[in-house]
């Protein structure tokens, strides 16, 4: 194969796009600068929904890094620093979080003492939703997430030089320790602050919904992202349609997934007709929100899955670039539809909304550019399993 | 530290066999007399079947009234059975479906076999709604056609959800099972000299001739019944746990129930094929067929799921005190401390405590013990469900209204009638039918494969 | 041997790489009828002999599909149309809980049709009777080698060019497949004569089983035992009492559901005193009480009033409403005469709801008031 004589290192980025990159970043910094002296509750609701979908993309990329390891599987690997470099992002989304954590009060009911004061429900659950436990719980989600993080991917690069494949074995015994933790921090993470924003109500399966929906914004991005790389050239020649097929696949089942998920807490809910838990899904059923709804029944589910079920579709590199792009949307939809209309009772969209998909836009290609240039190869070297990567068949 | 070499692939089949031996091992048992030890395994298995259908006739002459179920719990050990049994017949289309979708070819050696536990499973389970009411003449009735009442069924009711689930998971696992034997069974046809054997080989198999442009359409095929079959599987279970969910029982309702059903299923599944499996490799000698690292992944897949179990759980727990009702933080109470107590440890040990000893590879490769670990599995799984069934029945919203539940003989009898039938039903197959995939085995090996072939 | 006619030549190979070479060559060669046997599914043989890949995959659709929307339009008609039940407080038309029947029915018949269709139709299965069959060739085939066969139907087909083409190949062993019987059925088993006969006679033996067993068997014992029950049926005696009646009185003071003592029996002065009329004269009590009104009371008392039904002229003549005894009676009055009848009147108390006859009230209050209207009324 001629792969042999390729030194996969890192090419610089084209500049036009580190252009674009900074220009949406700055429009959208701009943009929702203005909307907070607009609006800041509507502006922080807003930013919750874009601060969960920068969690929901980074740390669903360490889920796939792990799952990677522990599978054994060898496909993703000559693809697995792109995978990294998303993960990299971990510690600046912790700050980017921090806006959310100290005004709590803007956007979270539970954090009005005059509200918990006259709620008996409120008072019951406020051993849990209090701002001191909150910010504790946000620090114990990221210190286990910036850790796992950090060790594996320095593993990784460290094994670029070494060519240990105790590293490989080391970040496999990593990854199986961390499934757990991310088990439990993504659900409580969901739970805190996306399933609390309508502190009544409650569901034991959130913390999974949230997770389909994350491993669908995970492969979205690391889907676009080696596409793109490899339509540029960075991959030289050695992606085959075999490599791509796996992200059709992954993404039509975990849409699928999302939809049996999605449809699983619809249905509970609905039959079993109790007041305590059926307001939530009312409330998302009319008033004009029901658009959003019928926009997710369609945009996340129906469309993806015919768009993706043929054998041909799934290894289609434009059918893929495009459904990375629409799932990634509709992971924003179905955020935005878990979150606005508990504070909203009538739907809103506007301008202060497209500000902050472009301001997450933005801080997602421009933490890529930034990450991207720390890095040396563009695909992990000295990983034992890359030569049967580049073989892979299907 | 022990060291493995990442750069290759671990093989399939052990020992690098020629296609031929492949057909004499996987074909001696079809062909040779049973030894002393399959007579005597297959006795106690129909005693235990005589027992529960002696239970099970008592049963239907003298009433449901035999078993222990009561008011207010009128679900017992018949429902309790019904999820074990599907649970089971899970881990044969996962390890047949799921894992041909993933492509992980280490499941050729065991497909055939699991997805035979599969459908001997789904009938075991399918007897019980059958046989709950205690008049299961009138079962046509579950279906719909038109009738002398103009009556229809309830389409909008759970259990006849699990009508439609049920028939639908036994008739496409059979159809599945058929598919990949159809292969197998020509090659039997063109070995055999006996000629009852080859008469019968020859119209099941329906005259296949290994022609590649049949077998083009036949991995198509193959493809698309993988391709529906995971789903169903996942449909099944799911519809299973709506039996619970829908309803509005403190600790049945609840939206996490569908896929924490599921993940227990694949769990208690991969336990008893991982049991049953470890006995065939060791009487048919297959070791080299069904080998240690088939074990090694299989255990792995307990342990996550096993582990998903567990995330169940805690997210029950958490809820059941953030919901701030009530009812479902008494049950959870209950359930820890009531009279049930020891049910609910016996549950949570097997599942939770014990299946962490597989993060160890020690373990995971040791046959005795994770031989012991899968049935302690089975056990707490076969607990998960009385715990979730009974203790929510016997203790809801109204205490006025609290009662027990105590198994009579004749609930346990026909619990030991269902293990009759399904180890009846595998020691029949596994001199029948070939029990290890033929063709699927010999397209793993090293170089079955052309160095021409693979995509573009 | 008799003189069959030639079905193939066909060469088994031990390498499947020169398979795939061979595959080449014929090609090259220009051989159109031929096949490929092998023991398992080899990887890119179907590319290699150009075959396209298969349409199976919209069998699949289809008959997914139509299964899909059969479960639904079944589900709607029952739910809907035929035979509406209000269960749980759901309404009729309910999606949701359609959907997992819909699954189902959708990838049973997909499935199941995918799999008869490949079968009956694409491969023309059952056919143990394809000259292939019970052949040497086929049993090499069956257990380690890869077999080529080229029929004798192909246009360039000359038997010893293709036997020593084959040998040129790196054949190991080269045969001469004759047909067994005298013509091999080309189209789809299922439409044989003798299978058509097979399902029909299955059909009526099902039938007749499934007529057995619900219209008899299930009448017959033991299956009738719960036919026969220890309680004791309506219009039966029975020896538990000492009257041998089986059916009871209920206990003295019993009362129906909805249903509330009168308390004036007979009393009509008391009545009168006591009973208040609960309703208000509103649009719709006043339409109740008009539509009871000309239900049960017109056909005597007249449309208005007015006592001139086509009773008039009959005696005892039906009242006028109108009159100074009615006009000043108290409402609960004429509740009580309503509720107990009086002289030849009867008692409407089983005809009308409390409700309703104080509605009736209220609407001979708006007829008394048209004919003698009040100062206020007229202005």
């Amino acid at each position: 194969m001629s792969y042999e004589n390729q030194t996969f290192e890192a090419k610089p980025l084209p500049a036009r796009f580190k252009q674009i990159s900074f220009g949406l970043l700055f429009l959208g910094l701009v943009l929702s600068a203005l909307a907070f002296t607009i609006d800041s509750h509507r502006a922080l609701a807003n930013y919750n929904v874009i601060f969960s979908l920068l969690v929901s993309v980074v740390v669903g990329n360490l889920f796939l890094f792990a799952i990677e390891y522990l599978s054994g599987a060898v496909w993703s690997t000559v693809m697995r620093r792109v995978n990294e470099i998303f993960i990299s992002f971990v510690p600046i989304v912790f700050v980017l979080g921090l806006l959310i954590l100290f005004n709590s009060h803007s956007i979270f009911h539970w954090a009005h003492e005059e509200a918990v004061k006259t709620d008996k429900l409120l008072q019951w659950k406020s051993p849990y939703l209090n701002e001191s436990f909150f910010i504790i719980r946000y620090f114990i989600y990221f210190v286990v997430w910036i850790l796992f993080a950090l060790v594996m991917i320095k593993n990784s690069f460290n094994q670029d030089k070494s060519k240990d494949q105790i590293l490989t074995y080391k970040n496999s015994r990593l990854s199986g320790a961390f499934i757990p933790f991310f088990a439990i921090t993504l659900t409580f993470f969901s739970i805190d602050f996306l399933m609390s924003t309508e502190p009544h109500w409650f569901s034991t399966i959130f913390g999974v919904y949230y997770f389909s929906g994350t491993v669908l914004a995970a492969l979205s991005v690391l889907t676009l992202a080696v596409i793109f790389l490899h339509e540029q050239g960075y991959f030289g020649n050695i992606l085959r349609r075999d490599h791509f097929y796996n992200f059709g696949a992954l993404l039509f089942a975990f849409v699928n997934f999302w939809a049996y998920i999605a449809f699983s807490q619809f249905l509970l809910i609905w039959y079993a007709n109790l007041p305590e838990e059926t307001f939530w899904m009312i409330h998302r059923w009319e008033k004009g929100w029901e658009i959003f709804s019928f926009i997710l029944i369609f945009g996340h589910f129906v469309i993806p899955y015919f768009s993706l079920l043929s054998q041909q579709a799934k290894s289609n590199l434009n059918r893929l670039k495009f459904m990375a792009i629409w799932i990634l949307l509709m992971h924003y939809i179905d955020l935005y539809w878990l979150v606005m209309p508990s504070l909203y009772k009538e739907v809103v969209f506007g301008w202060i909304e497209i500000s902050f998909i472009i301001l997450g836009v933005g801080i997602i290609l421009v933490l890529f550019i930034w990450r991207y240039e720390r890095i040396k190869n563009i695909v992990p070297v000295g990983d034992p399993k890359l030569k049967r990567s580049l073989e892979f068949h299907l | 530290m022990r060291t493995i070499d990442y750069t290759i692939e671990p093989p399939v089949i052990e020992g690098n066999p020629s296609l031929s031996s492949i057909n004499d091992d996987i074909a001696r048992p079809l062909e040779t007399k049973p030894p002393k030890s399959w007579y005597i395994a297959i006795s106690i298995s129909l005693t235990m079947l005589l027992t529960g259908a002696v239970c099970l006739a008592i049963t239907f002459i003298e009433g449901v009234g035999v078993w222990g179920v009561n008011q207010p719990v009128g679900w017992g050990f018949d429902i309790v059975n019904f999820v074990f049994w599907v649970g089971i017949g899970h881990a044969g289309t996962l390890i047949s479906a799921i894992l041909f979708l993933l492509r992980q070819r280490w499941r050729t050696a065991i497909s055939r076999f699991a997805e035979a536990m599969t459908i001997f499973a789904v009938i075991c389970a399918g007897l019980f709604p059958a046989i709950h009411t205690g008049r299961p003449w009138l079962d046509g009735y579950l279906l719909p056609y038109p009738n002398q009442h103009s009556l229809w069924v309830n389409f909008t009711s759970p259990l006849l959800w699990d009508v439609f689930a049920v028939s639908t998971y036994f008739t496409v696992s059979l159809v599945f099972w058929y598919i990949g034997l159809i292969p197998d069974l020509a090659s039997l046809r063109d070995r055999t000299t006996n000629k009852i054997k080859k008469l019968i080989y020859s119209i099941l198999s329906l005259g296949w001739r290994h022609s590649s442009r049949h077998w083009n359409h036949y991995e198509m095929a193959y493809l698309i019944l993988a391709g529906f079959a995971t789903p169903l599987v996942l449909s099944v279970h799911t519809i299973v746990s709506f039996d619970f969910a829908v309803s509005i029982m403190p600790g049945w309702h609840t939206t996490i129930f569908p896929p924490y059903f599921v993940a227990g299923a694949v769990f208690s599944g991969f336990a008893m094929v991982q049991n049953v499996l470890i006995l065939i490799r060791k009487v048919f000698k297959f070791e080299h067929i069904i080998t240690l690292d088939t074990l090694e992944k299989m255990n792995k897949v307990m342990l996550v799921t096993g582990m998903m179990v567990g995330y169940a759980y805690i997210m029950e727990f958490f809820i059941s005190w953030y919901s701030g009702n009530q009812f479902e933080r008494f049950v959870f109470l209950n359930r820890a401390l009531g009279p049930y107590a020891w049910s609910y440890w016996i549950m949570v040990s097997c599942n939770v405590l014990f299946i962490q000893l597989f993060w160890f590879r020690k373990i995971r490769r040791s046959i005795p013990v994770m031989f012991i670990i899968g049935v302690l599995v089975n056990v707490g799984m076969w607990f998960e469900r009385f715990v979730i069934v009974v203790t929510s029945l016997s203790r809801d919203y109204l205490p006025s209204s609290w009662g027990m539940y105590i198994p009579t003989i004749f609930d346990i009898g026909i619990l030991i009638g269902s293990f009759g039938l399904f180890f009846t039903l595998i020691f029949l197959f596994i001199r029948t039918l070939p029990v290890v995939s033929i063709a699927e085995v010999k397209a793993v090996l090293p170089k079955s494969q052309s160095s021409y072939g693979g995509s573009h | 041997m008799e003189n069959k006619p030639l079905y193939s030549v066909s060469a088994t190979f031990n390498d499947i790489n020169k398979v795939y070479e061979a595959i080449q060559k014929i090609n090259e060669v220009g051989y159109k009828n031929y096949d490929v046997h092998t023991p398992y599914p080899v990887h890119g043989l179907p590319h290699a002999m150009k075959l396209k890949s298969s349409k199976l995959g919209w069998v699949t659709l289809i008959f997914g599909f139509s299964g899909a929307i059969f479960a639904f339009l079944f589900m709607y008609w029952v739910n809907v149309i035929d035979y509406p039940l209000v269960v749980g407080g759901k309404p009729f038309y309910q999606l949701p809980a359609y959907i997992p029947v819909i699954f189902e029915v959708t990838v049973l018949s997909a499935s199941v049709f995918t799999v008869v269709w490949m079968l009956f139709i694409l491969f023309k299965f059952p056919n143990n009777s394809h000259p292939l069959i019970d052949t040497d060739y086929i049993k090499r085939v069956s257990v380690d080698r890869f077999g080529i066969s080229i029929q004798a139907n192909d246009e360039i087909f000359e038997l010893n060019k293709v036997k020593e083409f084959l040998k040129s190949l790196g054949a190991e062993e080269i045969f001469e497949i004759y047909y067994k019987v005298d013509e091999l059925k080309d189209r789809p088993r299922i439409f044989d004569k003798k299978f058509l006969a097979f399902l029909a006679l299955t059909s009526i033996v099902v039938s007749a089983i499934t007529y057995f067993i619900l219209n008899q068997l299930l009448f017959m014992s033991p299956f009738n035992w719960m036919h026969e029950q220890f309680r004791i049926n309506p219009q039966t005696s029975t020896t538990v009492f000492k009257d041998g009646f089986g059916m009871r009185n209920p206990v003295e003071g019993t009362v129906a559901r909805g249903y509330l003592p009168y308390p004036f029996k007979g009393k009509p002065a008391e009545a009168e005193m006591n009973l208040v009329n609960p309703l208000i004269p509103t649009q719709q009590v006043l339409k109740l009480g008009r539509e009871k009104y000309l239900t049960f009371c017109s056909p005597c008392h007249g449309n208005f009033g007015f006592g001139d039904s086509r009773l008039k002229g009959q005696f005892p003549n039906p009242p006028t409403l109108h009159s100074d005894r009615l006009i000043k009676m108290k409402d609960g009055g004429i509740f009580h005469i309503i509720t107990e009848g009086q002289n030849v009147m009867p008692g409407y108390a089983s005809q009308m709801t409390v409700d309703e006859r104080w509605a009736v009230v209220h609407y001979i209050r708006v007829l008394q008031r048209a004919v003698n209207p009040k100062e206020s009324d007229l202005r």
